[in-house]
C-alpha cells in the first residue's frame, strides 16, 4: 500500500508494528508465566492428573463434531433446494430464514431453558448442540446459496438426464463442487461451538459434561483459587487450539472472514 | 423425499425440494422463532420457573426495566463499549493492515501474533486477563517500570475502572479481526489506482485517507453492525472479569439476562422482557445501519465473492 523509499523509514515501520506487538503478548507472557509459579512445571503435571480433565476436551469434540455434522448437512441440503430445486415461493421461506441472521444467543436463553426444564433435557448435549447449529444455518445458507447460484445449472441438468436421482445428484455433483465453502462453514461452526460459554454455562450443569470453557472455573473449584494450576489449566486448553490455527492458518481466517458479511 | 415431476421439460429436470429444505428450515427458523415468540408471551408473567405460580403481570416487566437504573447503566455501557472497541478495531485493524501490506519483514509473525486473540476462547483467556488487572498484576507492574507506580491501582475490583477493563480486554481479541478484514479488503484495491494517486503527487497519508479509506468503507459498515450486535449481546467477558460489578458498574444487557435466568432470585418474566427489548433494539439499529451505511447489502457481497472462489482465494 505504502511507498517506503528510506531505509530509515522502513525501519521506523518495522520498530513501530514490533511494539505494537507488546500489548498482545502481554496477557498471554502473563498467562504462562504465573502458570509456573510455586511449584514450576509440577502445576501442569497436577492438572493433568485430575480426574476428568480429559473429558472436558471430549465434550468440547463432540459438541463440535455434532454441531459441524448437523450444520454441514442441513445447510448443503437448504442450499440445494433454495438453488436448484422447484420450491413454491422458496423466497419466502428464504426471508424468513434470513430474518434470523443476526439474532443474539442471550434473547434465547429464557426460553430454552424454561423448554429445557420441561422437557428434560438440562444436562443434554443436544440443549447445547440444537441451539448451536440453529444459530449458525441462517447464515452458512445464506453463503452457501450464493456460491451454490454460481454453479450452472447444466452440471445438475446433465446429472438429471443421465439418469440421476435427486439423492444422487446431490451427492455426486453439489458436495464436491461446494467443497470451497464447506471448509470455511465447518471451520466457522467449529470456533463458535467450541469457543461457546454461555450454552454450556446454561444448560450442561454437571461437572462431568463441561466444556473446555468451563475449565477455568471448574479449577478454580478444585483448587480454591489456585492461581497457578488455574493458569496451567488454561494455557493446556488454549493450546490445542493455536496449534488448529497456526496449522491451519488459511482455512480459519477465511471461515472468520465469512462471518463478518453478515 | 422427492415429489414426483408434473410434466414439462422445465420441471422434469428440477424437481421439487421442500423437503430438501425442512431440516435446516426446521431446526434454525423453528427453534428461533419459537423461542422470540416464548419469550414475548414470558415477558407479560411473573414467573420464578418450575412449579411455582405463574402470574399475569401485563406490561410490569418493561416498566420494571424501562424503570430501573441499573437497565440505563447497562444501556450507558453498551455505547460506550461499543464506540470504543470499534474504534480501536477500526484504527489497529487499518495501521496493522496498510502496514503488513508495506512490505514488512516478518508479517506473519505480526499476523499470528494479532490473530491468535480472535481465534482463543475469551473464557479460557480470561484467568489471565485478570491476572494482567488485579492489583499485584501486569499492568501495574508496566506502570511501576514506567515510573508511573503512582497509578498502579485494582483496575478490576474498583467500581471506577471495571467497565475499562472489560472494554480493554475486549478490544484485545477484536483488532485482530479487524486487521483481518482490512487486509482482504485492500488487496482488492488495484495498484493502478494508487500508482495514479502516487504520480500525482499524493503522500502515504494522503493515500490512505482519499484512496484506501472508501475503497474499505464496506468492511467498515459490516464492522460496525457487527460490534454493535456483539455489543449488546455481550455476555463472556464482563461475566468472566467482573461479574457485571463491582455495585452493576460493568453490567450489560447480557448479563443482566443470565443473572435473571440463572441467579438464586430467579425472574424469567423480566428476563424475557430484556430479552425482548434487546431484540428490537437489534433489529431496528441493524436495520438502520444497513439501509443508511452501505451502498450495497453484505448479500451482494457474499454473491460476488461466492462463485468466482475456488479456494484460492488469499485473504
Amino acid at each position: 500500500m505504502f511507498e517506503i523509499r528510506s531505509r530509515a523509514q522502513r525501519l521506523v515501520l518495522q520498530l513501530a508494528v514490533t511494539l505494537a506487538m507488546i500489548p498482545f503478548l502481554i496477557p498471554i507472557v502473563t498467562m504462562v508465566q504465573r502458570s509456573l509459579q510455586g511449584r514450576g512445571w509440577g502445576n501442569y503435571l497436577a492438572v493433568l492428573q485430575v480426574p476428568g480433565f480429559g473429558r472436558f476436551f471430549l465434550n468440547s469434540f463432540i459438541i463440535a463434531a455434532c454441531s459441524i455434522a448437523l450444520v454441514y448437512l442441513f445447510t448443503m441440503m437448504a442450499s440445494f433446494g433454495f438453488s436448484k430445486l422447484r420450491i413454491r415461493s422458496k423466497e419466502v421461506y428464504f426471508w424468513l430464514m434470513m430474518a434470523a441472521l443476526t439474532l443474539p444467543e442471550v434473547v434465547l436463553i429464557a426460553p430454552l431453558y424454561v423448554t429445557a426444564v420441561r422437557l428434560g433435557m438440562l444436562g443434554s448435549f443436544w440443549s447445547v448442540i440444537l441451539p448451536i447449529a440453529a444459530l449458525q444455518i441462517p447464515f452458512t445458507t445464506l453463503i452457501t446459496r450464493a456460491f451454490v447460484d454460481g454453479i450452472p445449472d447444466a452440471l445438475f441438468e446433465a446429472a438429471r438426464i443421465d439418469g440421476a436421482s435427486t439423492w444422487k445428484t446431490f451427492w455426486y455433483v453439489l458436495i464436491p463442487l461446494a467443497r470451497p465453502i464447506a471448509v470455511a462453514i465447518c471451520i466457522l461452526v467449529l470456533i463458535n461451538a467450541w469457543n461457546s460459554y454461555l450454552l454450556p454455562k446454561m444448560f450442561l450443569i454437571n461437572d462431568n459434561m463441561g466444556t473446555v470453557t468451563l475449565l477455568p472455573e471448574f479449577f478454580k473449584r478444585q483448587y480454591n483459587d489456585d492461581t497457578p494450576k488455574v493458569l496451567a489449566a488454561a494455557v493446556l486448553t488454549a493450546i490445542p487450539e493455536v496449534v488448529a490455527y497456526i496449522s491451519l492458518q488459511k482455512q480459519f481466517e477465511r471461515g472468520m472472514a465469512f462471518g463478518a458479511l453478515k | 423425499m422427492e415429489t414426483r415431476p408434473r410434466g414439462g421439460r422445465k420441471s422434469r429436470l428440477r424437481p421439487g425440494g421442500l423437503a430438501w429444505l425442512a431440516p435446516g428450515f426446521v431446526l434454525s427458523v423453528g427453534l428461533i422463532y419459537y423461542c422470540i415468540f416464548y419469550s414475548g408471551f414470558l415477558s407479560f408473567f411473573s414467573w420464578r420457573g418450575g412449579t411455582s405460580k405463574m402470574t399475569f403481570v401485563g406490561w410490569d416487566n418493561y416498566a420494571k426495566a424501562f424503570d430501573s437504573p441499573v437497565f440505563w447503566s447497562a444501556i450507558w455501557h453498551t455505547i460506550v463499549f461499543f464506540v470504543v472497541v470499534f474504534a480501536v478495531q477500526v484504527v489497529g485493524g487499518v495501521a496493522f493492515a496498510t502496514a503488513m501490506h508495506s512490505g514488512l519483514k516478518f508479517a506473519t509473525l505480526y499476523k499470528v501474533i494479532v490473530f491468535v486473540p480472535v481465534v482463543i476462547a475469551p473464557a479460557i483467556m480470561a484467568p489471565a486477563h485478570i491476572q494482567v488487572w488485579s492489583s499485584d498484576g501486569t499492568a501495574n507492574a508496566i506502570l511501576d517500570l514506567l515510573g508511573l507506580g503512582g497509578l498502579a491501582q485494582g483496575w478490576i475490583g474498583q467500581s471506577s475502572t471495571s467497565l475499562m477493563v472489560v472494554t480493554l480486554v475486549q478490544c484485545w481479541g477484536a483488532v485482530g479481526f479487524g486487521f483481518l478484514l482490512y487486509f482482504a479488503a485492500m488487496s482488492q484495491i488495484e495498484q493502478e489506482m494508487l500508482e495514479a494517486a502516487r504520480l500525482d503527487g499524493a503522500g502515504n497519508l494522503r493515500i490512505l485517507w482519499s484512496i484506501i479509506l472508501p475503497n474499505v468503507k464496506a468492511t467498515t459498515v459490516s464492522l460496525a453492525i457487527l460490534n454493535f450486535i456483539t455489543a449488546l449481546k455481550l455476555f463472556d467477558n464482563p461475566w468472566l472479569l467482573t461479574q457485571g460489578g463491582p455495585a452493576h458498574s460493568s453490567e450489560f444487557l447480557g448479563t443482566m439476562i443470565y443473572s435473571e435466568v440463572s441467579g438464586q432470585s430467579r425472574s424469567l418474566g423480566y428476563a424475557s422482557a430484556l430479552s425482548m427489548i434487546l431484540l428490537v433494539i437489534a433489529v431496528v439499529v441493524s436495520v438502520l445501519m444497513n439501509t443508511t451505511g452501505r451502498d450495497r447489502p453484505a448479500r451482494m457481497k457474499a454473491r460476488r465473492l461466492a462463485p468466482a472462489e475456488t479456494g484460492a482465494q488469499d485473504v
